[in-house]
Protein backbone atom coordinates (compact mmCIF):
# COMPACT_ATOMS: atom_id res chain seq x y z
CA UNK A 1 0.00 0.00 0.00
CA UNK A 2 3.09 2.22 0.08
CA UNK A 3 2.47 5.44 -1.87
CA UNK A 4 -1.27 4.96 -2.23
CA UNK A 5 -2.32 5.41 1.39
CA UNK A 6 -0.32 5.70 4.58
CA UNK A 7 0.14 2.73 6.90
CA UNK A 8 -1.93 4.54 9.49
CA UNK A 9 -4.80 5.01 7.01
CA UNK A 10 -4.56 1.36 5.91
CA UNK A 11 -5.11 0.06 9.43
CA UNK A 12 -7.73 2.71 10.19
CA UNK A 13 -9.70 1.52 7.14
CA UNK A 14 -9.56 -2.07 8.39
CA UNK A 15 -10.75 -0.90 11.80
CA UNK A 16 -13.62 0.85 10.01
CA UNK A 17 -14.47 -2.37 8.10
CA UNK A 18 -14.49 -4.19 11.46
CA UNK A 19 -16.91 -1.56 12.79
CA UNK A 20 -19.26 -1.78 9.79
CA UNK A 21 -19.42 -5.56 10.00
CA UNK A 22 -20.02 -5.34 13.75
CA UNK A 23 -22.89 -2.88 13.27
CA UNK A 24 -24.53 -5.26 10.78
CA UNK A 25 -24.09 -8.19 13.15
CA UNK A 26 -25.40 -6.24 16.12
CA UNK A 27 -28.51 -5.16 14.20
CA UNK A 28 -29.28 -8.65 12.91
CA UNK A 29 -28.76 -10.34 16.27
CA UNK A 30 -30.75 -7.71 18.17
CA UNK A 31 -33.71 -8.07 15.79
CA UNK A 32 -33.54 -11.83 16.14
CA UNK A 33 -33.16 -11.79 19.93
CA UNK A 34 -36.14 -9.46 20.29
CA UNK A 35 -38.20 -11.64 17.96
CA UNK A 36 -37.39 -14.77 19.94
CA UNK A 37 -37.67 -13.25 23.43
CA UNK A 38 -40.81 -11.20 22.82
CA UNK A 39 -42.56 -12.80 19.86
CA UNK A 40 -45.27 -10.69 18.23
CA UNK A 41 -48.73 -12.27 18.39
CA UNK A 42 -50.43 -9.62 16.27
CA UNK A 43 -48.94 -7.80 13.28
CA UNK A 44 -48.57 -4.01 12.91
CA UNK A 45 -48.34 -1.86 16.05
CA UNK A 46 -45.63 0.67 16.89
CA UNK A 47 -41.97 0.76 15.98
CA UNK A 48 -40.99 -1.59 18.83
CA UNK A 49 -43.55 -4.16 17.72
CA UNK A 50 -42.39 -3.93 14.13
CA UNK A 51 -38.79 -4.27 15.36
CA UNK A 52 -39.78 -7.58 17.00
CA UNK A 53 -41.88 -8.77 14.07
CA UNK A 54 -39.02 -9.64 11.73
CA UNK A 55 -38.79 -13.10 10.07
CA UNK A 56 -36.06 -14.11 12.51
CA UNK A 57 -35.10 -17.42 10.90
CA UNK A 58 -33.90 -15.60 7.80
CA UNK A 59 -31.16 -13.89 9.82
CA UNK A 60 -29.34 -17.05 10.93
CA UNK A 61 -26.95 -17.51 8.02
CA UNK A 62 -26.25 -13.78 7.83
CA UNK A 63 -25.45 -13.71 11.55
CA UNK A 64 -23.02 -16.63 11.17
CA UNK A 65 -21.29 -15.06 8.15
CA UNK A 66 -21.10 -11.65 9.84
CA UNK A 67 -19.76 -13.12 13.11
CA UNK A 68 -17.02 -15.00 11.21
CA UNK A 69 -16.12 -11.99 9.03
CA UNK A 70 -16.07 -9.62 12.02
CA UNK A 71 -13.96 -12.17 13.89
CA UNK A 72 -11.48 -12.53 11.01
CA UNK A 73 -11.07 -8.79 10.45
CA UNK A 74 -10.78 -8.25 14.20
CA UNK A 75 -8.11 -10.97 14.33
CA UNK A 76 -6.24 -9.24 11.52
CA UNK A 77 -6.13 -5.83 13.19
CA UNK A 78 -5.46 -7.42 16.60
CA UNK A 79 -1.75 -7.72 15.75
CA UNK A 80 -1.50 -3.92 15.54
CA UNK A 81 -3.58 -3.49 18.69
CA UNK A 82 -1.12 -5.70 20.57
CA UNK A 83 1.81 -3.43 19.78
CA UNK A 84 0.47 0.05 19.15
CA UNK A 85 -2.55 0.15 21.49
CA UNK A 86 -2.06 -2.29 24.34
CA UNK A 87 1.52 -1.34 25.17
CA UNK A 88 0.67 2.38 25.49
CA UNK A 89 -2.43 1.43 27.52
CA UNK A 90 -0.25 -0.49 29.95
CA UNK A 91 2.32 2.30 30.06
CA UNK A 92 -0.48 4.73 30.86
CA UNK A 93 -1.77 2.51 33.65
CA UNK A 94 -5.07 1.67 31.92
CA UNK A 95 -5.05 -1.92 33.10
CA UNK A 96 -8.79 -2.39 33.42
CA UNK A 97 -9.26 -1.13 29.85
CA UNK A 98 -6.68 -3.64 28.65
CA UNK A 99 -8.36 -6.33 30.73
CA UNK A 100 -11.67 -5.68 29.07
CA UNK A 101 -10.07 -6.14 25.66
CA UNK A 102 -8.77 -9.57 26.72
CA UNK A 103 -12.27 -10.31 28.05
CA UNK A 104 -13.60 -9.33 24.62
CA UNK A 105 -11.27 -11.70 22.78
CA UNK A 106 -12.37 -14.63 24.97
CA UNK A 107 -16.05 -13.83 24.49
CA UNK A 108 -15.57 -13.55 20.70
CA UNK A 109 -14.09 -17.06 20.55
CA UNK A 110 -16.76 -18.56 22.82
CA UNK A 111 -19.41 -16.96 20.59
CA UNK A 112 -17.70 -18.32 17.49
CA UNK A 113 -17.93 -21.92 18.65
CA UNK A 114 -21.67 -21.56 19.35
CA UNK A 115 -22.45 -20.78 15.71
CA UNK A 116 -22.86 -24.33 14.31
CA UNK A 117 -25.58 -25.23 16.83
CA UNK A 118 -27.15 -21.78 16.56
CA UNK A 119 -27.37 -22.16 12.76
CA UNK A 120 -28.78 -25.67 12.99
CA UNK A 121 -31.47 -24.66 15.51
CA UNK A 122 -32.61 -21.74 13.33
CA UNK A 123 -32.57 -23.76 10.13
CA UNK A 124 -34.98 -26.12 11.90
CA UNK A 125 -37.05 -23.34 13.44
CA UNK A 126 -40.26 -25.24 12.71
CA UNK A 127 -39.15 -28.04 15.08
CA UNK A 128 -40.41 -27.28 18.63
CA UNK A 129 -37.79 -29.66 20.05
CA UNK A 130 -35.18 -26.94 19.46
CA UNK A 131 -37.30 -23.99 20.64
CA UNK A 132 -35.74 -23.42 24.08
CA UNK A 133 -32.18 -24.09 22.93
CA UNK A 134 -32.65 -21.76 19.96
CA UNK A 135 -33.98 -19.01 22.22
CA UNK A 136 -31.20 -19.51 24.78
CA UNK A 137 -28.30 -19.53 22.34
CA UNK A 138 -29.70 -16.53 20.41
CA UNK A 139 -30.02 -14.45 23.57
CA UNK A 140 -26.52 -15.46 24.71
CA UNK A 141 -25.05 -14.50 21.34
CA UNK A 142 -26.94 -11.18 21.35
CA UNK A 143 -25.67 -10.27 24.83
CA UNK A 144 -22.15 -11.28 23.79
CA UNK A 145 -22.41 -9.17 20.65
CA UNK A 146 -23.51 -6.10 22.60
CA UNK A 147 -20.65 -6.63 25.08
CA UNK A 148 -18.11 -6.99 22.25
CA UNK A 149 -19.44 -3.89 20.54
CA UNK A 150 -19.45 -1.69 23.64
CA UNK A 151 -15.96 -2.78 24.73
CA UNK A 152 -14.66 -2.20 21.20
CA UNK A 153 -16.29 1.21 21.14
CA UNK A 154 -14.80 2.24 24.49
CA UNK A 155 -11.35 0.96 23.47
CA UNK A 156 -11.56 2.88 20.24
CA UNK A 157 -12.37 6.00 22.23
CA UNK A 158 -9.37 5.30 24.44
CA UNK A 159 -6.92 4.81 21.59
CA UNK A 160 -8.38 3.79 18.24
CA UNK A 161 -9.01 5.54 14.93
CA UNK A 162 -5.92 7.19 13.48
CA UNK A 163 -3.82 6.65 16.61
CA UNK B 1 -57.45 -22.37 -11.38
CA UNK B 2 -54.20 -23.23 -9.73
CA UNK B 3 -54.18 -24.66 -6.20
CA UNK B 4 -50.64 -23.81 -5.20
CA UNK B 5 -51.57 -21.49 -2.32
CA UNK B 6 -51.13 -24.11 0.39
CA UNK B 7 -47.79 -25.19 -0.98
CA UNK B 8 -46.48 -21.66 -1.15
CA UNK B 9 -47.40 -21.09 2.52
CA UNK B 10 -45.67 -24.22 3.74
CA UNK B 11 -42.42 -23.61 5.61
CA UNK B 12 -39.47 -24.23 3.31
CA UNK B 13 -37.77 -27.57 3.74
CA UNK B 14 -34.39 -27.31 5.50
CA UNK B 15 -31.31 -27.62 3.34
CA UNK B 16 -29.61 -31.00 3.24
CA UNK B 17 -27.10 -29.95 5.90
CA UNK B 18 -29.80 -28.56 8.17
CA UNK B 19 -31.87 -31.72 7.68
CA UNK B 20 -28.98 -34.01 8.57
CA UNK B 21 -29.15 -35.73 11.96
CA UNK B 22 -25.40 -36.33 11.75
CA UNK B 23 -24.77 -32.60 11.36
CA UNK B 24 -27.06 -31.88 14.28
CA UNK B 25 -24.97 -34.18 16.46
CA UNK B 26 -21.73 -32.62 15.21
CA UNK B 27 -23.00 -29.04 15.68
CA UNK B 28 -24.37 -29.57 19.18
CA UNK B 29 -21.31 -31.52 20.37
CA UNK B 30 -19.00 -28.86 18.87
CA UNK B 31 -20.90 -25.95 20.42
CA UNK B 32 -21.38 -27.61 23.81
CA UNK B 33 -17.75 -28.67 24.16
CA UNK B 34 -16.25 -25.51 22.61
CA UNK B 35 -16.58 -23.11 25.58
CA UNK B 36 -15.38 -25.78 28.03
CA UNK B 37 -12.39 -26.68 25.86
CA UNK B 38 -11.49 -23.03 25.42
CA UNK B 39 -11.40 -22.49 29.20
CA UNK B 40 -9.28 -25.62 29.70
CA UNK B 41 -6.91 -24.66 26.86
CA UNK B 42 -6.51 -21.19 28.28
CA UNK B 43 -6.02 -22.49 31.85
CA UNK B 44 -3.25 -24.91 30.82
CA UNK B 45 -1.96 -22.52 28.15
CA UNK B 46 -1.97 -24.91 25.20
CA UNK B 47 -1.94 -22.75 22.08
CA UNK B 48 -1.54 -24.58 18.78
CA UNK B 49 0.92 -21.87 17.83
CA UNK B 50 2.33 -18.59 19.13
CA UNK B 51 2.52 -15.44 17.04
CA UNK B 52 5.10 -12.73 17.60
CA UNK B 53 3.57 -9.63 15.96
CA UNK B 54 6.65 -7.40 16.09
CA UNK B 55 8.69 -9.87 14.04
CA UNK B 56 5.78 -11.67 12.26
CA UNK B 57 7.19 -14.94 13.60
CA UNK B 58 4.90 -17.96 13.99
CA UNK B 59 6.01 -20.96 16.04
CA UNK B 60 4.22 -24.19 16.92
CA UNK B 61 2.98 -24.52 20.48
CA UNK B 62 3.82 -22.07 23.23
CA UNK B 63 6.78 -19.75 23.11
CA UNK B 64 7.37 -16.96 25.61
CA UNK B 65 8.05 -13.42 24.45
CA UNK B 66 11.72 -13.09 23.58
CA UNK B 67 13.83 -10.19 24.74
CA UNK B 68 13.97 -7.42 22.16
CA UNK B 69 11.33 -9.05 19.93
CA UNK B 70 8.16 -7.55 21.41
CA UNK B 71 5.19 -9.38 22.89
CA UNK B 72 3.82 -12.81 21.99
CA UNK B 73 0.19 -13.52 21.10
CA UNK B 74 -1.47 -16.72 22.31
CA UNK B 75 -5.15 -16.09 21.56
CA UNK B 76 -4.92 -17.23 17.93
CA UNK B 77 -3.34 -20.47 19.07
CA UNK B 78 -5.89 -21.01 21.85
CA UNK B 79 -8.72 -20.49 19.35
CA UNK B 80 -7.16 -22.88 16.82
CA UNK B 81 -6.63 -25.58 19.47
CA UNK B 82 -10.21 -25.17 20.67
CA UNK B 83 -11.68 -25.47 17.17
CA UNK B 84 -9.61 -28.58 16.38
CA UNK B 85 -10.50 -30.40 19.61
CA UNK B 86 -14.17 -29.40 19.47
CA UNK B 87 -14.34 -30.55 15.83
CA UNK B 88 -12.74 -33.86 16.78
CA UNK B 89 -15.29 -34.33 19.59
CA UNK B 90 -18.05 -33.44 17.15
CA UNK B 91 -16.84 -36.10 14.72
CA UNK B 92 -16.62 -38.67 17.52
CA UNK B 93 -20.16 -37.74 18.62
CA UNK B 94 -21.37 -38.31 15.03
CA UNK B 95 -20.14 -41.91 15.30
CA UNK B 96 -22.29 -42.58 18.36
CA UNK B 97 -25.56 -44.48 17.89
CA UNK B 98 -28.49 -42.10 17.48
CA UNK B 99 -30.18 -43.42 20.63
CA UNK B 100 -27.19 -42.04 22.58
CA UNK B 101 -26.56 -38.83 20.63
CA UNK B 102 -30.23 -37.90 20.97
CA UNK B 103 -29.74 -37.75 24.74
CA UNK B 104 -27.26 -34.85 24.55
CA UNK B 105 -29.06 -32.02 26.44
CA UNK B 106 -29.45 -29.17 23.94
CA UNK B 107 -29.72 -26.58 26.73
CA UNK B 108 -25.99 -27.02 27.39
CA UNK B 109 -25.36 -25.05 24.19
CA UNK B 110 -26.33 -21.84 26.03
CA UNK B 111 -25.65 -22.90 29.65
CA UNK B 112 -21.92 -23.67 29.20
CA UNK B 113 -21.01 -20.30 27.65
CA UNK B 114 -22.73 -18.55 30.57
CA UNK B 115 -20.82 -20.73 33.05
CA UNK B 116 -17.57 -19.99 31.20
CA UNK B 117 -17.84 -16.25 31.80
CA UNK B 118 -17.04 -16.29 35.57
CA UNK B 119 -13.93 -18.36 34.84
CA UNK B 120 -12.87 -15.95 32.08
CA UNK B 121 -13.27 -12.99 34.45
CA UNK B 122 -11.27 -14.86 37.10
CA UNK B 123 -8.52 -15.72 34.60
CA UNK B 124 -8.10 -12.01 33.89
CA UNK B 125 -7.56 -11.21 37.57
CA UNK B 126 -4.04 -9.71 37.04
CA UNK B 127 -5.68 -7.00 34.92
CA UNK B 128 -8.36 -6.19 37.51
CA UNK B 129 -6.06 -6.18 40.53
CA UNK B 130 -3.06 -4.44 39.01
CA UNK B 131 -2.08 -1.56 41.30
Amino acid sequence: MTGLISTNTFWTLWLFVHLILAVGLLGALTHQAMAVALPVRQPAGGIVTRFRAVPAAGYATAVCVLWVLTFLVGSYIYTKYRIYIRIPLEQGGYYKTGGFFDFKEHVATIGLVLLPAYWYFWKNAQNPEYGNARKGVTLVLAVMCWFLFIVGHVLNNTRGFAS
Amino acid sequence: MSTTTTTSRTAPAPSSLAASVKFKTFATAFSISGPVIYCVIQFFNWPLFTFHPATDRLVWGYEAARSGEGPNMLWYGWTATTILIAAALGIIAMMLPERISRKIPLALVWIFPILAIPYVIYSLMPWWTHP
